[in-house]
């Protein structure tokens, strides 16, 4: 009958297919990283000089990381946290010591990007990428000085704003306006934090963690606060999208390399890790997302262009990363969204 | 043995163990793959968080407390209503369509229907961006409008209410055509040409003869439609600016951001209990009228 | 063969404008349906990598999706995921379909709602319960993991679409069959089957088109080397719209549009 066709040829396929996914003779390495954050360029590279298949999986979010990881039933050997999923991993002892003999280099590391917190002793984890969150203003459109979170949302923005869709990088904008410390998340500060984020998303338009730099593109809105690395973008495309620190301050965020407790293949890991730190390498990372690279030796080797990139190497010293804050995270999620709601 | 020319729900024989048999692998995957991880969550939705999120086995009401908060409450409200509105124009843009399908000859009943599921192969996420570039200040649409000397300004549609509602239409309206499709093409002909011939005029043919024979295909697509509307959280992300959360957006965000399972869990069940209702509401509408033909 | 159901009415030439009204307006739903695809072909000639304003023509993003290892085996991933679930769902549902029509199972109600609920049980709840129903029974992630959740969300489809074409099936068709001395698994293969033909065709294409383009179950039970189509496309979506996406999908509308040709011209030549 007609209809067996198909299926003799679906049972065979699948079988065919079935064989081909039992797990290889060749050393692989199952990478679990954020989405487009590892050039397909590095690992190509990577495979052909150590001969180790790397298999790349996925996330978008860090918690899409740990709740797979905590799960179990993934089989991961190299994880790319930010810094706080990072301080939260080590604390619930997820991550694997790394053995630094491996990892000669280290060295080609900014002094800038050694010694922070979470992992000062730098026991577990190394630094991937790092950047910060700022202001970015289409100069052709928006006439006025933009310097601080207040000076975005005024009313005359009304519908022309983008900001990032976390929760927590909006509380904690409100926060740095009051003058409060970012990492303190207390009901207190909420409370007096509640008021500013009510009248802030009323007058934004999109709240986009992905791709907010689409929007200014398309015109749809004017300014925002973004990731440094969207903003780098802009400003490579088009300069009139300038950068700007805000002046009561913001934060920085380190992603990390990390090799979780459970990992099979923790040599090859640290293998990829030290292939990741040598600055030609670290170059090709910049080159498809020029955030801030903390790779000394890698700077060396980037185009004047690329260091002169306000958004990338912004001016302005150091800043505070995020601190795992536990259970406030809830709390945090509920008052958004009771603002957002209530429009 | 009985000649009947209209089925007849009677006549059904009970099962041998080699029915049983037989119905043993659906059963077993319905067991195993639905109902044991919905009672995980059940029991999830009891229970306390660690500072991880994850679930710990100390059992307590407070979730299902929480999910009556007025916050939580309006937000359901408000996915209701988009859902509703979303369904209601799927069912009068799509029971047309439907029913030319239904009654279009044999060759081309196959190839509308192919046309109508194609569009659905390509990515939902590259579908839904193609809108945005529609949709957009400077996108086609309003390139269209201006190069029309109409005098019809702008239209801002992007990131609104109005641009969610398009994408849910769009996202929905083949579920809702294909289940009325089914009824309309078991429609009796000679039904509607006695009713014609019995001296009706279109709408008292379409309100006394149609509507009540399609019905559980309009039932189907409602229940297809309705319940996953409201669940939906991408389109609002995408097209609406992820400006107004959705119940969709909120479950998400539990078990994402918000790190918070056994409430997820929580709003889970009772969007499930939601479900139920629905499901039982429909299923009277739908069963009530077949009894009838 | 068509059903031995309805035969299809002429309509009185005076409802003429009514049909022509129907056939318009669902040309129109069909327009509606086919600008972004529309919109998404033409962009994908787009020179500009951004996808904001045209610059000019260019074949260069099809290069690139040939080039994308990672892409195109998360799409022969997809492809075979959705072959196995369909054929699956198809068995499942249509036997579960003519068995709870068929015989008086006293938990037929119940068992028709338990199938129905991962119709529309929201994605991610079914994708965390299955990821901790795995984690428990220790089933590592792959493609099992993922074909057995795309199976739970699409058969209830078959099921469904099988169901309502045997609700208005004639009894009689089978009592025939097994008065000439057929064994009830006979009459079910040689006579039921091809009368519900058109439902399992229905329900085995919802049934693709679901697996197809399914993200958020697959995400919680794939692995790195199950990773499907959608997952690849949302991460690279997700930087910002790439061209080449838009190119993948046009290689999609045109193989879809070939298959459709090829096989009405398959069954032209059976007729």
């Amino acid at each position: 009958m007609k209809l067996f066709l198909p299926l003799r040829f679906v049972i065979r396929a699948s079988l065919a297919l079935f064989a081909s996914v039992l797990p290889g003779a060749a050393a692989e390495l199952n990478l679990f990283g954020w989405s487009e954050y590892v050039p397909q360029t590095v690992i190509d590279g990577f495979t052909r000089e150590s001969g180790i298949k790397v298999n790349f999986e996925t996330y978008s979010s860090n918690e899409e990381l740990i709740s797979k990881l905590v799960a179990g039933v993934g089989r991961y050997d190299l994880v790319q946290p930010s810094d706080y999923a990072a301080e939260l991993m080590i604390r619930q002892k997820l991550l694997a010591p790394l053995d630094r003999s491996k990892l000669g280099n280290l060295k080609n590391l900014s002094p800038d990007f050694v010694g922070r917190p979470p992992d000062p002793e730098g026991k577990f984890t190394v630094p991937y990428m790092s950047g910060t969150v700022g202001i970015v203003v289409n100069t052709d459109k928006v006439k006025v000085p933009v310097t601080s979170y207040r000076d975005v949302f005024q009313a005359r923005f009304k519908n022309r704003i983008v900001v990032l869709n976390d929760n927590r990088e909006i509380v904690t904008w409100a926060l740095l306006s009051l003058g409060l410390p970012m990492n303190s998340i207390t009901a207190e500060n909420l409370k007096r934090a509640r008021p500013v984020i009510a009248e802030w998303v009323k007058l934004v338009k999109v709240f986009d963690s992905d791709s907010p730099k689409t929007a200014l593109l398309n015109g749809d809105v004017d300014l925002g606060v973004v990731w440094s690395g969207e903003a780098a973008i802009l400003w490579n495309q088009n300069k009139k999208f300038q950068y700007v620190i805000p002046a009561e301050g913001t934060h920085q965020f380190i992603d990390m390399l990390a090799i979780p407790a459970t990992a099979k293949n923790k040599n090859g890991a640290h293998q990829f890790m030290n292939y990741i730190l040598r600055p030609e390498v670290s170059k090709l990372i910049s080159a498809a997302f020029p955030y801030t690279n903390p790779n000394a030796a890698a700077r060396q080797l980037l185009s004047a262009g690329e260091l002169a990139n306000p958004a990338s190497y912004p001016k302005g010293g150091q800043f505070e990363t995020f601190r795992d804050i536990g259970k406030m995270a809830s709390d945090i999620d509920r008052l958004v969204t009771d603002l957002k709601s209530s429009k | 043995m009985t000649t009947a020319t209209a089925p007849t729900a009677g006549d059904r024989r009970t099962p041998g163990w080699r029915e049983w048999l037989l119905l043993a692998p659906m059963l077993a995957w319905l067991v195993t793959f639905v109902v044991v991880p919905s009672a995980i969550l059940f029991v999830y939705s009891f229970c306390e968080r660690d500072e991880l999120g994850r679930v710990v086995f100390d059992f307590t009401g407070e979730n299902y407390r929480r999910v009556f908060d007025p916050i939580y409450l309006r937000i359901f409200a408000r996915s209701i209503g988009y859902a509703a509105l979303t369904t209601g124009i799927c069912i009068v843009a799509g029971f047309p369509v439907a029913y030319f399908i239904g009654r279009a000859k044999a060759a081309w009943r196959d190839r509308l229907l192919l046309l109508v599921m194609v569009p659905f192969w390509t990515s939902f996420l590259i579908r839904t961006y193609a809108w945005i570039t529609i949709l957009k200040q400077e996108g086609l649409l309003n390139a269209l409008l201006r190069s029309l000397p109409l005098g019809i300004g702008p239209w801002d549609l992007l990131y609104t209410p109005t641009a969610v509602l398009i994408g849910l239409v769009y996202a929905y309206l083949p579920f809702m055509i294909l289940p009325i499709y089914g009824s309309v093409e078991k429609l009796d002909g000679s039904l509607i040409e006695a009713a014609h011939d019995l001296g009706a005029g279109p709408l008292r043919v379409f309100s006394s003869v149609i509507l009540p024979l399609t019905l559980p295909g309009i039932a189907a697509g409602t229940l297809l439609v309705f319940v996953p509307a409201i669940a939906m959280f991408a389109i609002t992300d995408l097209m609406g600016g992820a400006r107004v959360p959705l119940i969709g957006n909120v479950i998400q965000n539990q078990f994402l951001q918000a790190r918070d399972w056994p409430f997820g869990a929580a709003l889970g069940v009772v969007f499930m209990a939601l479900f139920a209702v629905t499901y039982w509401a429909l299923l009277r509408l739908g069963r009530r009228d077949e009894v009838l033909a | 063969m068509s059903s031995p159901a309805a035969p299809h009415f002429r309509l009185p030439s005076g409802l003429r404008l009514l049909d022509f009204c129907l056939g318009g307006w669902t040309v129109l739903v069909l327009v509606f349906f086919y600008l972004p695809i529309a919109v998404l072909v033409a962009y994908s000639f787009n020179a500009s990598r951004l996808n904001v304003v045209w610059e000019g023509f260019t074949l260069v993003w099809y290069r690139d999706v040939w080039a994308n290892a990672p892409l195109l085996q998360a799409a022969r991933n997809s492809f075979v995921i959705a072959c196995v679930t369909t054929v699956f769902s198809v068995v499942l549902g249509t036997l579960g379909a003519w068995l709870l029509h068929r015989y008086r199972f006293r938990a037929a109600r119940g068992i028709e709602t338990l199938a129905a609920i991962p119709m529309v049980m929201p994605e991610i709840l079914m994708g965390i319960s299955l990821l901790v129903f795995f984690a428990t029974i220790g089933l590592p992630l792959g493609f099992s993991s993922v074909i057995i959740g795309h199976v739970t969300f699409s058969f209830p489809f078959v099921l469904v679409a099988v169901q309502a074409r045997l609700l208005g099936l004639d009894p009689a068709l089978e009592e025939a069959a097994l008065d000439l001395g057929a064994t009830p698994w006979q009459a079910f293969w040689l006579v039921i089957v091809p009368c519900l033909r058109p439902a399992i065709v229905a329900g085995a294409l919802m049934a693709f088109t679901l697996s197809w383009d399914e993200l958020i179950v697959t995400f919680f039970t794939a692995s790195a080397s199950s990773a499907t189509l959608p997952i690849r496309v949302f991460g690279m979506a997700k930087v910002g719209l790439n061209p080449m996406l838009n190119a993948l999908s046009t290689i999609f509308v045109i193989a879809t549009a070939a298959f459709v040709v090829f096989s009405a011209y398959v069954r032209r030549l059976n007729r």
